[in-house]
């Protein structure tokens, strides 16, 4: 932070800015108290925000070890997690650079498996590898997709470029590899971690491309779910949900009735709706030059959260942004979710959640209380209303739990799916040895 | 808003008069004023436009006009008359709707017209033909011409968008009692709110307007009453639609003075009117609410925790009794936008010393987690039992039935049977009330707590400047009026295209959610409230 020079409130753009300069330790200690703070508090911000860290974390380990690479991103990971438990989505984040690492590593032990088998075994036996291949291909295949990027028939080119590439002793030492290297793969030098690294560092790139492009994934999915005329009720200042509306706006003439969100997101509530924002918050700063639904000729109708049950029996759809999505399907969303989905279930109108694979959380819930988390009461009872404050019990609320059966549709940037398809995306990004790191 | 524009109007005739020819200004507008005060001014038209269309020609001095053929000429009228009903319209939308100095123009018009006909009335029949056409016709199209540009209005509720409540005593009619005047002004200014206050507070003003009240000579008290009071009627429902309660008490006073004897002496009418007032508030309302309360609180077990929403005046009472039956009980306030009525409850019964916990109302699902019983109060019962209340309470007896648990936390609905109705509605739609819509922009109180205005006024402009690397190249014009008009990206939603603010201020929670309703006679199910009605309003 003394870095920067110009006096940007604490959020993830001074974050970011300070973390290229900071030392590591100090953006980590920075980022815990951001998130303790809730300084940040957007999910796609913490979300970028972790991996930035991560990134940085990664390319300064200088280890050359998949398992101390995994090591330091866990002890990371677990303290961020440890500093704002009830935020899934920097778990969900560190989960997903550990299964990368993990994965290139295995590919790595992989190709140097059958580096070796090949270095031993197949050199004298070239032809009747090239005589059958398929059980080649078949032995060098198991357990790992990843490798279907190496060509599997030029068994002796990687020999001759990993002999190329690296220092000139392992060839000497070619003889002794299999023994001592396959089974830990530590002995085998210096260059597959070096991939790894990189590779991991690539991995981390593109998890940073997907959240920025995540909204727009989702969006495209927009027509094909809010047709001409229909009456689209939603809830806080999602900018992805907002995303989703701008894209099937430019296509269809629909209307929307915005539940406000009071108190904690109506001001960028409002803001969003009328494009005027003066607000200073960091997601819709970024997120400025975006036009509002009305600009599009949308009618756009702001409603009290308390008139949803009243509008209810003209809406068609629920379109809601989400905190977190749960394991099984269960939302974390912000505080009035859960009624606004409850009342459409009882109209029968659908509700469709849009939200990022980032914030699939292999987390199953136990204990739906201790995910919830409560806010500032003064924005419940000013403080102008400092006699009431002292004698009752304010509660401000943050977030809902909404049960899966509540949602019918999930819109992730992978598609559609049904709430019980969910867990096969969750076990597709995250590895089990991961879900408690 | 009456006074500046009232300028406008005045002038407008002149201005608008120029297209036309200058000798026919001064019957067409002596002609054009009067008009909309007569309510039956339709036939008079056709007859006085000859006159003025003769003056045309004579002064014009053409003959060629002479000419045209009848048929022709009442073309040229009806075209003409066209033309100035547009124009007076035009006008009156551009005095906003506000008839301040309209009515006594009016008035001293048609007097100055009917020659003092009829002294008594002539002042006040004007009065009220001008209400009518300005709440029916003007008014609408006023609404609809001064948002040109777009109209405001929610297409689903258009049917519920009336004249915009008075806000002035302005305007009002003369017979109006000073008494109503002021209630007319607490009622649209949400001081008095709620069902059962405005009933008793309707009762009182009237009881005031019938002690003042003396039967013109020529006339029956029992049917000149009826038409006094309907004046104070029509005043107070332009300053807030009448609830179903005050509609109730309304039409057993109304019963009660058309059954009094023609014959019975003004005073002794009078002093019966007092006393009916009188037993009925006690008997439909104060004892009514002593025996719900006293039945309601029995319902109440200690550890209970309660849950209510918004702030019903027996609901507070029936807690407050319960209390004071010394049992121990948590209570669970739920309120919300704009009006924030819970604040007061709250403020109540933590004064009593009660445990009271508030949240708004995106904290139902965790208010209602761990709650044992609903209690509601209500605007009205409809005839298919459904409970007609407080926008939201639909969304706190919904939750309540969610089986959390498999436990459902029983609603309980407290309801004197005068607000009990024959109507009947299916969702929120069909019955309800529109609340100015600007009531949901939110002011900002932050200066008022400072109360250093202009640190926070500089900072405004200084804000966007800052963030303007961003923001300013997008809107250059609409940041320079956010400004003035304060932090609230609302401010301006008039002038937004596009955009709509709903305010409605009911809500219908269907009878399945209701498990009990406790009336003062006695504790019923929602399906027995049109049988209840029946029965009470046979008696």
């Amino acid at each position: 932070m003394p870095s920067t020079s110009v006096a940007l409130t604490p959020g993830l753009a001074s974050f970011l800015k300070s973390l290229k300069t900071n030392p590591i330790d100090t953006s980590i200690d920075n980022l815990i108290s951001l998130l303790k703070r809730r300084q940040i508090h957007h999910s796609r911000s913490c979300a970028t925000a972790t991996a930035y860290l991560l990134l940085r974390v990664i390319s300064a380990c200088r280890t050359t070890d998949a398992a101390k690479l995994i090591e330091r991103v866990q002890s990371v990971g677990r303290r961020l997690v440890a500093a704002q438990p009830r935020e899934m989505v920097v778990g969900n984040i560190v989960r997903r650079v550990l299964g990368l690492i993990r994965d290139e590593a295995e590919d790595d032990r992989e190709a140097d498996f059958n580096l070796s088998e090949a270095g031993s075994e197949s050199q004298p036996q070239t032809p009747r590898a090239l005589d059958d291949p398929s059980e080649s291909m078949y032995g060098r295949f198991e357990g790992s997709d990843r490798s279907s990027s190496r060509p599997p028939l030029s068994q002796p080119a990687p020999i001759s470029m990993f002999s190329l590439l690296s220092h000139p002793e392992p060839e000497l030492s070619l003889p002794g590899t299999p023994i001592s290297a396959s089974p830990s793969g530590r002995l085998l030098g210096h260059a597959p971690s070096k991939d790894i690294r990189a590779e991991v560092l690539e991995g981390v790139n593109e998890i940073i491309d997907e959240l920025g492009q995540v909204d727009d994934q989702i969006a495209a999915y927009a027509l094909d779910h809010i047709h001409s005329n229909e009456i689209i009720l939603t809830h806080t200042s999602s900018t992805t949900v907002q995303k989703f509306l701008l894209k099937a706006a430019a296509k269809r003439k629909f209307t929307v009735i915005h539940a406000e969100s009071y108190p904690n997101n109506h001001e960028a509530t409002h803001a969003t709706i009328s494009g005027n924002s003066t607000g200073d918050d960091e997601i819709l700063s970024t997120e400025s030059f975006q036009k509002p639904l009305i600009a599009l000729g949308i009618t756009v109708i702001l409603i009290p959260d308390s008139a949803v049950f009243a509008l209810m029996s003209r809406v068609n759809k629920v379109i809601l942004g989400t905190h977190s999505v749960l394991a099984n399907g269960g939302l974390i969303a912000s505080a009035g979710t859960r009624v606004i989905a409850r009342a459409a279930k009882v109209h029968q109108t659908p509700v469709v959640v849009v939200s990022g694979v980032y914030k699939l959380s292999p987390v199953y819930p136990f204990d739906f209380d201790s995910l919830i988390e409560y806010g500032d009461a003064s924005k419940v009872i000013s403080y102008e209303d400092g006699d009431l404050v002292d004698q009752i019990d304010v509660q401000n609320p943050l977030y809902d739990y909404v049960p899966a059966e509540l949602i019918d549709l999930y819109i992730t940037n992978l598609g559609g799916h049904a709430p019980s398809y969910l867990y096969r995306i969750v076990s597709d990004h995250y590895r089990k040895e991961d879900i408690s790191f | 808003m009456v006074n500046p524009v009232d300028p406008v109007q005045t002038s407008s005739p002149p201005t608008s008069s120029v297209l036309k020819p200058a000798t026919q200004q001064s019957p067409d507008m002596s002609s054009q004023q009067p008009q909309p005060s007569t309510g039956a001014s339709k036939p008079a038209k056709p007859s006085k436009q000859p006159k003025s269309k003769d003056a045309l020609p004579t002064a014009g001095g053409a003959p060629a006009e002479e000419k045209l053929s009848p048929a022709e000429l009442k073309k040229r009228a009806k075209a003409e008359k066209a033309a100035r009903r547009a124009r007076e319209r035009a006008e009156r939308d551009a005095t906003g709707g506000a008839g301040a100095t309209q009515g006594p123009n009016a008035a001293s018009a048609k007097r100055g017209s009917t020659g003092g006909a009829g002294g008594k009335e002539a002042p006040g029949q004007p009065q009220k033909g001008q209400r009518h056409r300005r709440g029916s016709a003007t008014l609408a199209s006023a609404t609809e011409q001064k948002k040109k540009p777009e109209d405001k209005s929610v297409a689903v509720f258009g049917h519920l968008y009336g004249q915009p409540r008075r806000t002035t005593v302005a305007g009002a009619g003369k017979e109006v009692h000073p008494a109503v005047l002021a209630l007319g002004l607490q009622m649209s200014n949400y001081v008095i709110c709620g069902s059962s206050a405005r009933c008793v507070a309707t009762l009182l003003a009237f009881k005031r307007v019938i002690e003042a009240y003396t039967t013109p000579l020529g006339t029956s008290l029992s049917r000149h009453l009826t038409t006094h009071l309907s004046h104070q009627i029509t005043y107070l429902s332009t300053c807030r639609p009448l609830s179903i309660s005050q509609g109730n008490a309304i039409r057993a006073l109304k019963l009660e003075i058309s059954s009094i004897d023609p014959s019975v002496p003004e005073a002794d009418a009078k002093a019966t009117l007092s006393d009916f007032i009188d037993s009925f508030i006690r008997e439909k309302i104060t004892v009514a609410d002593q025996v719900i309360a006293t039945s309601a609180a029995q319902k109440i077990q200690d550890g209970d925790v309660i849950v209510t929403f918004a702030g019903s005046s027996i609901v507070k009472q029936t807690l407050l009794t319960a209390h004071k039956q010394g049992k121990k009980f948590r209570v669970s306030i739920i309120d919300s936008r704009p009006l924030f009525e819970g604040k007061n409850m709250a403020r109540t019964l933590a004064n009593a010393g009660l445990e009271v916990q508030y949240s708004l109302v995106n904290g139902i699902s965790h208010a209602i987690k761990d709650a044992t019983k609903v209690f509601l109060g209500a605007h009205a019962m409809t005839s298919n039992g459904r409970l007609y209340s407080r926008v939201g309470t639909a969304l706190v007896a919904m939750s309540a039935k969610e089986r959390a648990g498999g436990v459902e936390v029983p609603v309980i609905v407290c309801c004197e049977t005068v607000k009990f109705t024959d109507r009947v509605a299916l969702d929120s739609i069909v019955v309800n009330e529109i609340a100015d819509a600007d009531e949901l922009v939110p002011n900002q109180p932050l200066q008022q707590v400072t109360g250093l205005p202009g640190p926070a006024a500089a900072a405004a402009p200084a804000d966007p400047k800052k963030g303007g690397n961003k923001a300013a190249p997008n809107n250059p014009p609409a940041e320079s009026t956010p400004v003035p008009n304060g932090s609230s990206p609302l401010a301006n939603w008039k002038d937004t295209p596009n955009l709509q603010l709903l305010n409605i201020m009911y809500d219908v929670t269907p009878a399945e959610y209701v498990d009990m309703v406790v009336t003062e006679m006695g504790s019923l199910p929602p399906s027995a409230v049109p049988i209840v009605h029946r029965m009470s309003t046979n008696l």
